[in-house]
């Protein structure tokens, strides 16, 4: 029994201790070393925050330009993956613009009434203005982790961006930023395990907060008591985290096969070339006299 | 002669460029595949397999530095990585020690428990050091399909380096 244990701690004594043919350095150093870069880059330490944030600089973009090859021929098989299915999509896209044109028509009819009523009941709408800018940046990178949901940008503080900001596909909500550095900043998505976004659906405004399950379809939780599930409710931003705008579009509400309640994002998130983020300039809150 | 020589050194750093693309680019060897439920560590079994077989293919230093970029480029705490990988690395080292008559069995079996010792650490150091969240199924579903697919890389490098003349068994 002694025997072997002296066995078990001389085998990995020398597993530890022992350099190799051609290895410089001992396991023992480097695990050393990487428990040591581990400590100071969780510590709150301010210097170490500025060197992380060079690093990521620095590696963000070789890393993009490394991954040029691998971005065209990704581009390529989704660009041939893509014409095959635009005679479907042009015939049901010709279905869907006949109606938009009925709602456009209907939308019009709406404002008209609304605008008349509104005189009539002699409101004054100062409006929900929020001054907003938005920004157009490219997503350098977008290496996919089993566990985190995450792309890199190209611009950063230089830019303005600070943490928490709301990053948007088209018109629709993909994520926020968690992570800025001088020139990029990192894009936690929607389907990452730590997204939590407050959101409001129904014509009732339910509250909720939208939770990302990493490759699982996003859910809802801490609906409210009562809470009717219905398929294709427009889900938005409620605002009510004080970070993102109201009324952003985000997806819609569908119930798979279990019976659960799953959103679907309007955005395709895994197909992500240039996006948009939001700045807010000022914001007047709505008010009626 | 030279260009032989040169020819030789670009086919033996195969496993080591193929470390820093894994770490370094966007490659996904899972998503190349459209594997996204069958999630494995390609990573994981190129350091375990050439730490085992010919640790001079892969040296420490490499494993630390490539995988330190890997954090930098997944958006981990500085360290993780490394830590995980050297932690594979050292198993695989013990192994070899221990091991008189390697084979492909033990190789495989002794795998398992490699593979839960490194990411047991990733595991812990994520949940216990940083803000960020990990599902405990995609970890268990990750190192399961990793040692499953493991025979499918081990027969690949195997045969490559077989084709390059060089002995695994050293």
């Amino acid at each position: 029994m002694a025997e072997q244990r002296d066995d078990f701690i001389i085998a990995i004594r020398s597993a530890l201790l022992k350099r190799g043919a051609r290895q410089r350095y001992s396991l023992f150093f480097l695990i050393s070393l990487s428990v040591l870069v581990f400590i100071l880059d969780t510590s709150s330490f301010s210097y170490t925050k500025v060197v992380r944030s060079i690093l990521n600089d620095a590696i963000y973009r070789v890393s993009s330009i490394a991954s040029t090859p691998l971005k065209f021929s990704k581009f390529s098989i989704i660009k041939i993956a893509d014409l095959t299915k635009i005679y479907n999509e042009n015939k049901l896209l010709k279905e869907q613009l006949k109606k938009y044109e009925i709602l456009e028509f209907d939308n019009e009819f709406l404002k008209i009434e609304n605008n008349s009523l509104k005189k009539s009941l002699k409101l004054i709408d100062l409006g929900s203005t929020y001054y907003v800018e938005s920004h157009l940046a490219k997503a350098i990178l977008d290496k996919d982790s089993p566990y985190l949901k995450s792309i890199i940008i190209n611009k950063g503080s230089k830019s303005g961006f600070k943490k928490g900001m709301a990053v948007l596909k088209e018109d629709f909500l993909i994520g926020r930023i968690v992570e800025v550095n001088f020139f990029s900043s990192r894009v936690l998505l929607l389907n990452d395990l730590n997204s939590k976004i407050p959101v409001t659906l129904d014509p009732n405004e339910s509250q909720a907060i939208l939770e990302g399950r990493g490759n699982d379809p996003l859910s809802l939780s801490y609906l409210p008591d009562g809470f009717t599930e219905k398929e294709n409710e427009t889900v938005f931003t409620s605002g009510k985290d004080g970070v993102f705008l109201p009324g952003i579009p985000v997806g819609k509400t569908k119930i798979n096969k279990n019976g659960e309640l799953n959103i679907e994002l309007f955005a395709d998130i895994n197909q992500l070339n240039f996006v948009k983020i939001i700045k807010v300039i000022d914001e007047r809150r709505t008010n009626f006299k | 002669m030279i260009a032989k020589v040169l020819i030789e050194k670009i086919l033996t750093s195969v496993p080591l460029v193929l470390l820093y693309v894994l770490c370094f680019t966007e490659l996904n060897l899972e998503s190349v595949f459209y594997l996204q439920f069958f999630s494995f560590n390609v990573n994981a079994m190129l350091v375990y397999f050439w730490t085992l077989k010919r640790p001079q293919m892969l040296g420490s230093g490499h494993i630390f530095f490539a995988n330190l970029i890997n954090d930098v480029v997944l958006g981990l705490p500085l360290g993780t990585s490394p830590l995980t990988y050297l932690a594979l690395a050292l198993v695989a080292t013990y192994i070899k020690n221990s091991t008189i008559h390697q084979r492909f069995s033990t190789d495989w079996f002794a795998f398992i428990p490699a593979i839960f010792f490194a990411y047991g650490i990733n595991f812990i150091m994520i949940i216990k050091f940083s803000d960020l969240t990990i599902s405990y199924n995609d970890i268990v579903r990750n190192s399961f399909f990793t040692f499953l697919f493991f025979p499918f890389f081990y027969y690949l490098f195997k045969t490559y380096s077989e084709k390059l003349g060089l002995d695994t068994d050293a």
